[in-house]
This record gives structure tokens, sequence and C-alpha cells, in this order.
């Protein structure tokens, strides 16, 4: 009796063991896995950032060449190799607007409302508890 | 009950079997683990652990309407490392060539060359190997894209960020660069360095046996902080419309220097500053120390006769005169505190006393000096300290120089007559154009003000500068009635007719001064200069053009009328349109009407 229960005991130990060896390794080959996904991932994150350096910078790049083109002197210059003949405005060419334009459009819109035939009037319409 | 197929004898060297195994095991991660541990961590943050820089990017400089006047951009220094190359690669050779702006010949020679003689005298010496030739300094992002594209190995770009400006000279003296080793040397560069630097990241990680990052194992990163946007109050319009004209006088008048200064005439903000000569900012080290030098504050020059507004001003403003009240401006000599003093020349005879506004208008030196003696010594000086004469203006870099005004206690018994109209008296361009300021901003002496503010880089402001009055000088009647006065410099009867504009009330002031040479006044080497604002009404901007040495054809003297106002006009017509500069004050907008038929 005595020397069966120990050999159920031992062997019920090699089964547990054996499990815990699986178990064991399937976490471990879990992890394993976990961590090349992170490191794919995180590969992929640095790729990504390595890509938006490179817009980044060609954008400073575009942004320089684009500042260099707009500089005054440039568009001077192709003004004259194009010859597109755009000067200043002289004073005589300038008409100034002394008058504030709400004030025009409200005197415009008053005319309207004044001239009209009939008074200005809108229907009402009245529903309990306000109108939603 | 089953037996199982293991024996007792079975079982227990099994047992020991996988113990001994443990056993060893752990004995090893003891080893590992506490033992050697201090050792191999040693060894492995050496040999894995890095610790990489991620630099911030330094902040643009933007003008006024935020046109980038300097930036940063990266830049490659392409090189190669000679071990390296492949036979296979021998064809794209010539394209790299092409591509870099190199002679074949010139690059087959540098990728054959693949030692170094340490000692050429010494034949036992032994040769450097090359691991990295420089094939060239400063290639564009696209251009390394092309090279990269071309996969020839062993041919590699170092990145660096460098500063470029994009507007080569424009504002050169005012911009700033920074030097060969990325340190901000001038300008609003060194200035506003703390602004524009930024803050460099970090990132602490691991790498691997090919010296490449793994990015799994990054433990701690500090992002970097790129720097801040500094908008200035340049305009880079008007400056480059300075620097054309600047270009224009030195071309007519071949001077030996020139300055042209631009501002706001309400808020003193500086709308352009150029100086001639100048240098692109981008070839800095080409450009002698005298080219960068920055002469509208680091130089200084009698101011002859734009003086002449401090006495004018003083007397009015302390109501001992008024524009009306008349001198006679033909004796030479008068007495003052009963002795008699000389009066420097006018040049011209005066049938008829003049008033105040004619001693402006026409530029009366013995009127000056008459108005100065009629508010005495003291008085005289402490008006002009209160234009800002002898005193830093604030502006913040360039190397500004305070000028030389003696206190009355040093001065020698001329002086009252001398100083009055811009003689034993030196000032900055800078100071002569705010001294007119005072008056175009209705009595009160401003500070000079470059940046308008400080921005994220991402547009919102941080910090926004604003007018800052030093004091307050004259009373605004006072500017006012001044403004009427100098009207009468730009007429027919004025020094400066030629400065009138249709339409437009120009006030301003001429002032040509003969340039002190081994201690005596030349009398051939003038500083000529015009400063004026408009409308004088109500006004917008305030010009000075200062002109050092001009020679103009003929051998014609360099007076301010004719080297300097003419600059002063066209500028003026140019700001104009450019400005929305009306000719007369805008009217009082009447409120809106709410009914036909009804008028204002």
């Amino acid at each position: 009796m005595n020397k069966t229960g120990t050999h159920a005991f031992v062997n019920q130990l090699l089964v547990y063991t054996l499990v815990m060896i699986c178990f064991s390794g399937s976490i471990g080959l879990g992890t394993v896995w976990m961590q090349q996904q992170i490191a794919r991932t995180s590969n992929s994150i640095k790729q990504l950032e390595t890509r938006a350096g490179e817009l980044e910078r060609r954008r400073g790049e575009i942004t320089s060449e684009i500042a260099s083109e707009e500089s005054p002197t440039v568009l001077e210059n192709k003004n004259q190799k194009l010859r597109l003949g755009l000067v200043q405005p002289k004073e005589h060419q300038i008409e100034r607007i002394y008058e504030q334009p709400e004030r025009r459009l409200a005197a415009k819109r008053n005319s309207e409302l004044l001239t009209s035939g009939s008074p200005v009037s809108s229907r009402l319409r009245y529903v309990a508890g306000g109108a939603r | 009950m089953s037996k199982g197929f293991a024996s007792n004898y079975r079982i227990v060297l099994l047992a020991a079997g996988v113990l001994c195994l443990f056993g060893g095991v752990a004995t090893r991660l003891v080893f590992l683990h506490v033992i050697d541990r201090d050792k191999l961590v040693r060894n492995v943050e050496q040999a894995r652990r890095q610790v990489q820089i991620e630099n911030a990017r330094r902040g643009d400089i933007v003008d006024t309407r935020g046109h980038i006047l300097a930036t940063s951009r990266t830049m490659l220094e392409l090189g190669v490392d000679p071990q390296a190359l492949r036979k296979g690669d021998e064809a794209k050779w010539p394209v790299l060539a092409r591509l870099i702006g190199i002679s074949p010949a010139e690059l087959t020679k540098i990728f054959n060359t693949k030692v170094r003689t340490v000692d050429a005298l010494d034949p036992e010496a032994e040769n450097q190997v090359i691991r990295w030739t420089r094939l060239r300094e400063e290639i564009t992002e696209s251009l390394y894209a092309q090279i990269e594209a071309l996969g020839i190995k062993g041919v590699y770009g170092n990145r660096a960020y460098r500063r470029t400006y994009p507007q080569n000279r424009l504002a050169a003296h005012v911009i700033g660069y920074l030097n060969k080793e990325n340190v901000a040397a001038t300008g609003v560069e060194a200035f506003c360095d703390m602004y524009l630097r930024g803050q460099n990241g970090w990132r602490e990680s691991e790498k691997d046996g090919h010296q490449r990052e793994m990015a799994q194992f990054r433990s701690r990163e500090v992002p970097a902080t790129d720097g801040f946007t500094v908008m200035l109050s340049i305009d880079s319009v008007v400056q480059s419309w300075v620097e054309e004209e600047l270009d224009t006088i030195a071309q007519e008048f071949h001077p030996d220097k020139a300055t042209i200064i631009v501002s706001e005439a309400r808020t003193g903000f500086l709308l352009a500053m150029g100086n001639y000569p100048t240098f692109n900012l981008n070839e800095f080290n080409k450009a002698p120390m005298e080219a960068q030098k920055n002469y509208a504050v680091a130089s200084q020059i009698d101011p002859g006769s734009t003086f002449k507004i401090v006495a004018a001003s003083g007397a009015i403003n302390e109501g001992l005169v008024t524009p009306a009240t008349r001198f006679d401006c033909s004796q030479p000599v008068v007495e003052y505190k009963g002795k008699p003093r000389r009066l420097i020349e006018d040049d011209h005879l005066w049938d008829h006393p003049l008033s105040v506004a004619e001693i402006i208008s026409r530029s009366s030196n013995r009127g000056a000096a008459l108005l100065a003696m009629r508010m005495g010594d003291q008085r005289f000086y402490d008006y002009a300290r209160a234009f800002g004469f002898g005193q830093f203006t604030g502006f913040p870099f360039g190397g500004e120089i305070n000028g030389a005004l003696n206190p009355p206690n040093k001065w020698s018994g001329s002086d009252i007559t001398r100083i009055p109209a811009g003689y034993s008296v030196s000032a900055t361009p800078l100071q002569i154009h705010y001294a007119m300021g005072v008056i175009a901003s209705g009595g009160e002496l401003l500070r000079p003000q470059i940046i308008r503010d400080i921005r994220y880089p991402s547009g919102e402001t941080v910090f926004r500068f604003g007018t800052h009055s030093v004091r307050r000088v004259i009373s605004p009647k006072t500017a006012q009635e001044m403004a009427f006065c100098l009207q009468g410099v730009a007429t027919a009867e004025g020094t400066a007719g030629n400065a009138a504009i249709e339409g437009y009330q120009v006030a301003g002031k001429t002032g040509t001064a003969q340039k002190l040479i081994d201690g005596r006044y030349s009398e051939k080497d003038h500083v000529g200069s015009f400063t004026g604002f408009l409308p004088a009404s109500a006004p917008r901007v305030v010009i000075t053009v200062i002109v050092d040495n001009g020679k103009p054809a003929n051998k014609q003297p360099a007076y301010g009328g004719k080297v300097a106002v003419p600059s002063f006009k066209r500028l003026a017509e140019k700001l104009i349109p450019y400005l929305d500069i009306k000719p007369a004050e805008f009217p009082a907008v009447p409120p809106l009407l709410a009914l036909k038929g009804a008028q204002p």
C-alpha cells in the first residue's frame, strides 16, 4: 500500500512537472513572442520617426528655398527678367475711400426698407411653450 | 493501482539528474547575478548602453510680415571610407562626381587613395589607413537623396543643422549670424540666443553588435524642444528699398559709409536699418570687419544742422519764443554772459530778422545759437540730454556707443555758439533719428524697438514687446509747432525743397557737418544728412538718411540736400502706398445712420 502510494505520488509529481514544464515553456515562448512583437513594433516606430525626421528635414529645405524665392530682391529681378512690368501704384492711381463700408451697407439696407410700398412686417406665430 | 513505468531506482536516478541540472543552472545563476554581477553589468553597459542626443532645431527669425530672415536646415558633410568601396560600384563614380560638382579624375584619385603617409621622411613609419575623406562640405537633403539612390557603398554623409539666411545680405547688421562653431556671434542671433537655441533632447537605449539602436530597449527619453521664433519689426520690403537706396548712394556719391533708418513714428518700432558697406550673411567669413560694423549704432558723427531742433524745441517748450518770434541773425558777434561771442557764419546773408520757423527752414547757425543763448547753458544742455544725445538709446546689440555731449562746466567759451548748430557734439545716426522721432511721436523720446514678439514654433505668441517711452521731452503742442516749422524745410524757401511730395506734408531737417580730420574741420569732407517724417500733421514714419563723406559729381560739396534728400524722397514715395499713408488726416467717422435721408 505504502509502496503503491509512493509510486502514485511520484507519477503524479512527474505529470505535474511535465505540465509545469509545458506551462513554463508556453509562458517562455509567449514572452519571447511578445518580446519579438515589441522589438518589431519598436523598430517600426523607429522607422516612422526616421521617416518623419526626413520629411521634417525636407520641409526645412523647401521652406528655406521658398523664403529665398520670396525675397524682394529675387522678385524684383524676376519682374525685370520676365518683363512683367509690375510697378508700385502711383498716388494718382489710388482712390481712397474715407467712408466706412458698414455705414454704406446700413444706409443701403435702410433705404430698401423705407422705400418699399408696404410697411415692413412679418407674420408671427405663437406657439405654446415657445418655438423650438 | 498501476506501478507506472518507473522503478524506484530509475526515479531516484532521474530525480538526482534533474536536481543536478537545476543545481548547475542555479550555481551558474548565482555566479552571473551575485558574484560576477558588477563586472558583467559594467561590460554589458559599456557594450550595449547608449545615450543619443537629439538636437533641437534653432528657431527662425522672421520679419514683421512673417517672411523668413534666418532659418535652420540640415546639411550634410559628404565623405567616403575608401576601405569600404566595392569594385562593382566604379561605374557609378562619374555620376557621383557630376552630382557633387568635382571632376571624375579627382574623385577617382580620392577613392583610390587608401592610405596616408604619416612621415614622408621616415621610411620605417607605417602608413595610416584612411577611413574618412571629405568629398563636399555642404550637401542639401535632396542632393543627398540622389547620392544615396546611387547605392555606392562607403559613401555617406554626416548630418548637422546649418543656419541659412535666405535673403542673403538683407538686414545683415540687424540679424547677425552664427559662426562656424554654431555660436551666435552678432545681432539678433546673439541677443535672442536664449530664445532661439532651444533645448537638446536625449534618449537612453541599447545597441546591437552593429552599433544599431535596439529600439525595444529604450528606457528613458527626453524630447528636444525646438527654439522659439523671433519676429522682428523689420519689414523686408522696406528693408530691401533701403538697401537699394544705399546702393544708389554708393554708386552716385562713393561715400565712406552711409546709413538709412526707417521707423514707425508713434511706436518707435524700426521698419528698416541699413548700412553701407554691408555683407552677405551666408558668406560672413569673407566679409571684412569694417563691412560688419553697424554704423547706425556704433559710429558717431557731428550731427550738424539736424541738431538745431533741440534749441528750437527747447525754447518753444519753455515758452521763451514762439515760431513767429524773430531774431536778428545778421550780427557776427553777440554778447553772452557779459562776453562777446563770435557766431558761426551762415551760408546766406539775411535781409530781415528771421523767425524761429525760418531759422529752422533756412538752417541758420546764428539763429540756433541765439535760441540756445536765450535758454542758457544748463537748460539747453538738459534739453539735448532729454532728446537722447550723449546717452545710449537702448538698442540692444551692435555695440552701441553713446556719442559725446559734454556738460556745461566742460564747455569752452565758443561751445554755446557751436553746439546748437551740431558741432562740438557727437551722435550716432540712431540718436539723430530718435531725436527727430521725439517731434514725430508728439513729444516723447521712444526707445528703439526691433523685436515685435517671441513665438512658439507652432505660431502662438509667448511674449509681445510694446512701445516703450523713455520720457516726455516736449509737450504735444510744442511738437505740433515744431512739425509745422519743419515743414518749411521741404519747401522752395527751405534747405530741402527737393524733399517735397505733392499732396503730402513732409517735415524734416537737413544736416551738413564738416568732418573733423586731424583736429581741423575739413572744407571738403562732409557728413550730409536728412531726417524727417510724414505726414507732418499725423506722422506715420520717420526716415533718416546719413551719408558720410559723399563725393558728388563735379566736386560739389556733399550737402545733406544733395546727397541725402533724394533718397529720403524716393523712399517716402515708395512707403506712401505700401503703408497706406494718407495725404491728410483721416476724417472722424460719424455713427452709423439708421434712417433714410439722414445726413452725417
